[in-house]
């Protein structure tokens, strides 16, 4: 019997040197360490072993068992390790299995960019319909009929009372109307202007609108304002100037202009903004008291601003939503 | 405007002034100057020559061989021109020089074997006249090497101004320089007036009548006889065309200087011409039409104010004279017309027959009432002369309607408030008294103030306010460093939409914005549009009632740029007529803010772990209630298919939440994709976010963590295919037990070996309890109960059983 467990040991040992492929290794698991092994054939014929010699070939016995355990063990690691390396060569450069993300309007994300400027200065924001009366959005912005001020904003006519608002300045209305002061907001949105399209101008555009009214309001305030604004969005160095304007609705009026210098151009001043102190009559046709409450008010173009940031040379192109130009932003 | 620089010294002297600080002054002012036009720039390298010696050509008869001197140096300049000769002083172009004439650039050049260093010009290569017969030859006291543009006196600079509409004051040399008196700091003087009168008095040889006095305050009539009409001398031709406008004659150029010097616009009638030399003021009445000096004929409405004789219209007031009555050569006789007429008159037939004019551009803005008197003299004396004649003795002055003087406060208190910075008061009173308002009363706290009749713009405290800020200027008002932040509760409009953005983003799609007008017959096709009154034209003449059109717009012109595989949204407003008639109000219409998502073409180009697949419904159906799910947390929301015939879906359903319509998801018929020449399938979900905004969302509450585990079972069912799966996975759920918890189908197969007409779906049931583990039994007994009422309900059979 030991000489067959020892026959046994050496048989497995020349066998298991000569194992090349985790395969072959499985083969020699099957002939020897399986329930229908070798091994365990062995393990059987115990029973036939005489008392006196069973605890030496039982010791043997085990002693084969942990031998061929552990070196079928010790290759089949050795295996797997070869193995899995060759298996895990992992092509890194496979392009990965991507999820398209879409992308806001480059309009809406210029909007914003300027709504969270004025957010931050505590401003609310407020929007109100595109298709107006005149009321609001001329004459409680005291434009008088058949003022030539009118001209300035060529205007889309539904009926004679009815329109599409030429500006955002018409939710001004509504808003003074709706609430008390202290009132702080933005309000932007789509406005309309009866002028041929062309690279310059196209019927509709964007524009946000800003009104502060309370009893403390100044224009030094608002030039301070709209400067924290026109620096955190065109950057800190930028270099402005306020001239004087004419808004019926402000007074007194004024222009913002930024100094823009295009790379190996001639640099100009650019209009970026229109502002001024609330025009009493405003007040007065909104209700409120002109005598103990001052306001101010700006309107920008978001079109003109985000033309200008991306160097969008036609207007066009932001309405045309050709997905190549979509995708760029 | 065009203003000349020049032509504003006659009132102003600014001599001292460089151009950089009238420009940058101007516009800070309120004047912005758009464009500067430098006349000298156009004579760069362009001066006086001396013609040393001219002799001929070697090689050529008609050419000659000069040399021309510039004061520095001697030049050999071959000439073309048969009257150059020796001892001329000459228009001598140098070399690098742009003549204006063609704005060719003089080269060193040989010409006939001759090098030639520049060029010597005629009036018309100056563009100074058509004259090209030979050079200009100059006044030989003219000292070689001035500049041409000086020595011309060509030096003049045009500003083109913008005026803002309330600027009516401004609308002249006078009105500009008066600004500039105010903002320089410097004294306006104004021409003075020598009358030379003679004869008889201006009313003795024609009369005024007001009849609509409420449209023309004040008209006077000063009459000139004997002129000879004529081109006029040189001085006033050349300020003419210096503001862009073309000589006339004499008398016609005169009442044109004048409306560019101060505002005022003139007329000038043939007197012979006026019947009963009589003129009349009122309104056009039955009068329908009126030929206008360009010869065009006028339709009139019948409240447009006319000037007329005893017998007829002679001039549509403010806006253009008559072709009856205008000044001729053989004009012998003229009435000078200088009126104020009310400035919405003006605007409303200027407007009605689309007829602008220098004339009724500054009446529509309201010119000064009192400068009428000063306007007829000085054009009654400029006329003496440049057209000789006699000024009658006096005006006939018809001023009904005395226009009274307006005057207002000014309380420092208030400037300083409304600035938030301090302006010295002595400051303010100079700004305003250097604007010719008139201070009738100062005390300590504020000013008393007589508002000039050419400030129609002036009426109120805040008008001063913005007067002295403005001359002040702006920029030395400093801003503030800080602000306060009011605790009113902040609002945000647009914080829902921004959600939606978002969302859908991070799904795929990318936003979109088109136009909000369109053609009628497009805008027709899906909904009840509203007509804009006055388009641009008929491609953009209704609102649209719908985003659909843009958005199959964009996709078409996608296609056309090769772009197939899209996943567009919109959100913006759409329009909608609700009643027949006319809209007198806004519940006449609807103002809806809509949402339009779509997807079309490839929903995966081949990539390397899978093949090409077109977008189709369920993919639209899962971006949605992703999207839906995510923007309305914790609502139920529901699909409900029906049979219904959808407008423009080849099938669709809609989705619901507790009877709240959410919106409609489905397939765009082809009869409409093909309207747009979009020829693969579109899918789309079309919602109201008015509606959208009103789901109230339920409050999030935690929920326990579930402690025991989850059982699952799986079963397929083979029935007949035209069962839709929720209808089995409902009966599944009714039959599941309070245990059931969720039914995912996660199969369907289709195959001849079902049986025709058959298909099989595979569902897995997921089983818990909150409370405690469950036993084998209890689910294998609920199991075969919820397979058994699907058998029976739907006639299928369980799969593998």
């Amino acid at each position: 019997m030991i000489n067959k467990i020892d026959k046994t040991r050496k048989s497995f040992d020349e066998e298991i040197s000569k194992v090349d492929s985790s395969a072959s290794l499985e083969e020699l698991r099957i002939k020897y360490l399986s329930r229908k092994g070798l091994v365990s054939q062995l393990f059987e014929s115990l029973k036939d072993v005489s008392k006196e010699d069973k605890p030496k070939v039982g010791q043997a016995l085990n002693q084969l068992k942990i031998h061929t355990q552990s070196k079928f063990d010790e290759m089949k690691e050795t295996f797997e390790k070869s193995e899995n390396k060759s298996e895990s060569f992992v092509d890194l450069s496979i392009p990965g299995r991507a999820r398209p993300i879409g992308s806001k309007h480059i309009l809406t994300q210029t909007l914003d960019e300027i709504k969270n400027i004025f957010k931050g200065l505590g401003f609310s924001v407020y929007e109100g319909p595109e298709l107006e009366s005149d009321y609001n959005n001329f004459e409680a912005l005291n434009f008088a009929p058949d003022h030539p001020a009118r001209d300035m904003q060529d205007t889309f006519f539904v009926t004679e009372d009815f329109l599409l608002r030429t500006h955002t300045s018409p939710v001004q209305v509504r808003l003074m109307t709706e609430k008390k002061p202290p009132l702080r907001a933005i309000m932007p949105g789509k406005v309309f202007r009866n002028e041929a399209i062309s690279a310059k101008s196209y019927c509709l555009f964007h524009q946000v609108e800003g009104l502060y009214v309370d009893t403390d309001v100044t224009f030094a305030e608002l030039k301070g304002t709209l400067v924290a604004f026109a620096k955190q969005f065109y950057g800190q160095d930028v270099q402005y100037r306020f001239r004087a304007s004419f808004f019926p609705f402000t007074e007194p009026s004024a222009e913002m202009d930024v100094w823009w210098q295009p790379k190996g151009k001639e640099g100009r001043w650019l209009e970026v903004l229109g502002c001024g102190m609330v025009d009493p009559n405003v007040l007065k046709n909104v209700g409120i008291d002109p005598e103990k409450y001052v306001g101010y008010a700006f309107g920008m173009g978001v079109e003109r601003t985000a033309m200008l940031k991306y160097g969008i040379g036609d207007i066009r192109i932001l309405f045309d939503n050709d997905k190549r130009f979509l995708t760029q932003f | 405007m065009k203003i000349s620089l020049n032509w504003l010294n006659d009132y102003i002297s600014l001599k001292d002034i460089s151009l950089e600080e009238i420009l940058d002054k101007l516009t800070y002012a309120g004047l912005e100057v758009e464009e500067v036009e430098d006349q000298a720039k156009n004579y760069e390298n362009i001066v006086v020559g001396f013609v040393v010696e001219a002799k001929k050509h070697p090689n050529a008869d008609k050419l000659s061989l000069c040399k021309v001197s510039d004061g520095k140096e001697e030049f050999n300049v071959v000439c073309g021109a048969p009257n150059v000769a020796t001892g001329q002083k000459v228009v001598f172009a140098k070399v690098g020089s742009i003549i204006p004439n063609g704005k060719s650039k003089i080269e060193k050049a040989k010409i006939r074997g001759e090098v030639s260093f520049g060029m010597i010009c005629s009036e018309r290569e100056l563009n100074i006249s058509d004259n090209q017969e030979g050079i200009m030859v100059l006044n030989p006291s003219l000292k070689e090497g001035t500049s041409i543009a000086d020595a011309l006196e060509m030096n003049d600079v045009i500003l083109e101004i913008a005026i803002t509409p309330n600027r009516a004051d401004a609308l002249s040399h006078i009105g500009i320089a008066r600004d500039l008196s105010a903002l320089f700091n410097l004294p306006l003087k104004y021409p003075e007036i020598k009358l030379n009168e003679s004869g008889k008095k201006s009313n003795e040889l024609a009369s005024v009548e007001i009849v609509d006095v409420e449209n023309c305050p004040r008209y006077i009539g000063k009459v000139v006889t004997n002129v000879t009409i004529k081109e006029s001398p040189d001085w006033l031709k050349k300020k003419i065309k210096s503001i862009g406008s073309r000589p006339i004659n004499n008398v016609v150029d005169i009442t044109n200087f004048i409306l560019h010097e101060v505002g005022q616009p003139l007329h000038a009638f043939d007197l012979d011409k006026l019947d009963g030399k009589k003129i009349i003021v009122r309104s056009a009445g039955n009068d329908t039409k009126f030929t206008t000096l360009d010869s065009k004929e006028r339709n009139l409405q019948s409240k447009d104010l006319m000037i007329c004789d005893a017998k007829r219209a002679v001039a549509i007031a403010g806006v253009m004279g008559g072709e009856n009555s205008e000044v001729t050569e053989s004009t012998k006789n003229i009435l000078i017309e200088s009126a104020f007429f009310n400035p919405s008159s003006i605007r409303k037939t200027a407007k009605n027959l689309g007829l602008l004019t220098d004339a009724s551009y500054r009446f529509e803005r309201g010119t000064d009432p009192n400068i009428t008197l000063w306007a007829a003299q000085r054009a009654a004396q400029l006329i003496q002369e440049t057209a000789g004649g006699e000024i009658s003795f006096g005006e006939i002055d018809a001023y009904p309607k005395t226009i009274t003087k307006r005057s207002t406060k000014l309380r420092f208190s208030r400037l300083d408030q409304v600035l938030g910075y301090h302006i010295e008061s002595l400051e303010v009173e100079n700004i305003l008294l250097s604007l010719g308002f008139e201070i009738t009363g100062n005390s300590k706290n504020e000013l008393m103030v007589n508002i000039p009749s050419y400030r129609h713009d002036v009426e109120r405290e805040i008008d001063l306010i913005e007067e002295v800020a403005r001359i002040y200027g702006y920029n030395k008002i400093p801003e503030v460093s800080k602000i306060s932040v009011t605790l009113e509760e902040k609002v945000d409009h647009s914080a829902f939409d921004d959600k939606v953005r978002v969302f859908l983003n991070s799904l795929g799609f990318y936003e979109i914005i088109t136009n909000s007008l369109l053609s009628e017959e497009t805008a027709n096709c899906f909904g009840k549009s509203i007509k804009v009154m006055n388009p641009q034209s008929s491609e953009m003449s209704h609102l649209r009632p719908s985003l659909l059109p843009g958005m199959l717009t964009t996709i078409s012109n996608n296609l056309k740029v090769n772009e197939k595989d899209l996943q567009l949204f919109e959100i913006g407003k759409v329009f909608e007529q609700l009643s027949e008639a006319k809209i007198n109000s806004f519940s006449d219409f609807k103002e809806i803010e809509q949402l339009l998502m779509i997807t079309t073409g490839n929903f995966i180009r081949t990539e390397w772990f899978e093949k090409d697949r077109p977008f189709d419904i369920y993919d639209m159906k899962g971006l949605v209630s992703s999207f839906l799910t995510n923007l309305l947390p914790g609502v139920t929301i529901a699909d409900k298919y029906s049979d219904n015939d959808f407008q423009f879906f080849d099938y669709a359903f809609k989705i619901v939440a507790d009877e709240k319509n959410l919106g409609i998801c489905g397939k765009l018929k082809k009869e409409i994709s093909s309207l747009f020449d979009i020829n693969q399938d579109v899918f789309l979900f079309q919602t109201n976010l008015n509606e959208l905004k009103q789901i109230s969302i339920p409050k999030k509450t935690f929920k326990d963590l579930l402690k025991f585990p989850k059982v699952y079972r799986d079963c397929a069912f083979v029935l007949d295919s035209n069962i839709r799966s929720d209808q089995v996975a409902e009966v599944i759920k009714e039959n599941g037990s309070n245990l059931l918890h969720n039914v995912k189908l996660f199969d369907i197969f289709q195959s001849e070996s079902l049986g025709s007409g058959k298909k099989s779906l595979a569902f897995q049931l997921e089983y818990y309890d909150p409370a405690r583990t469950l036993t084998e039994e209890e689910i294998e007994k609920i199991f075969s109960k919820t397979v058994k009422s699907v058998e029976q309900k739907f006639n299928a059979q369980l799969r593998g059983a």
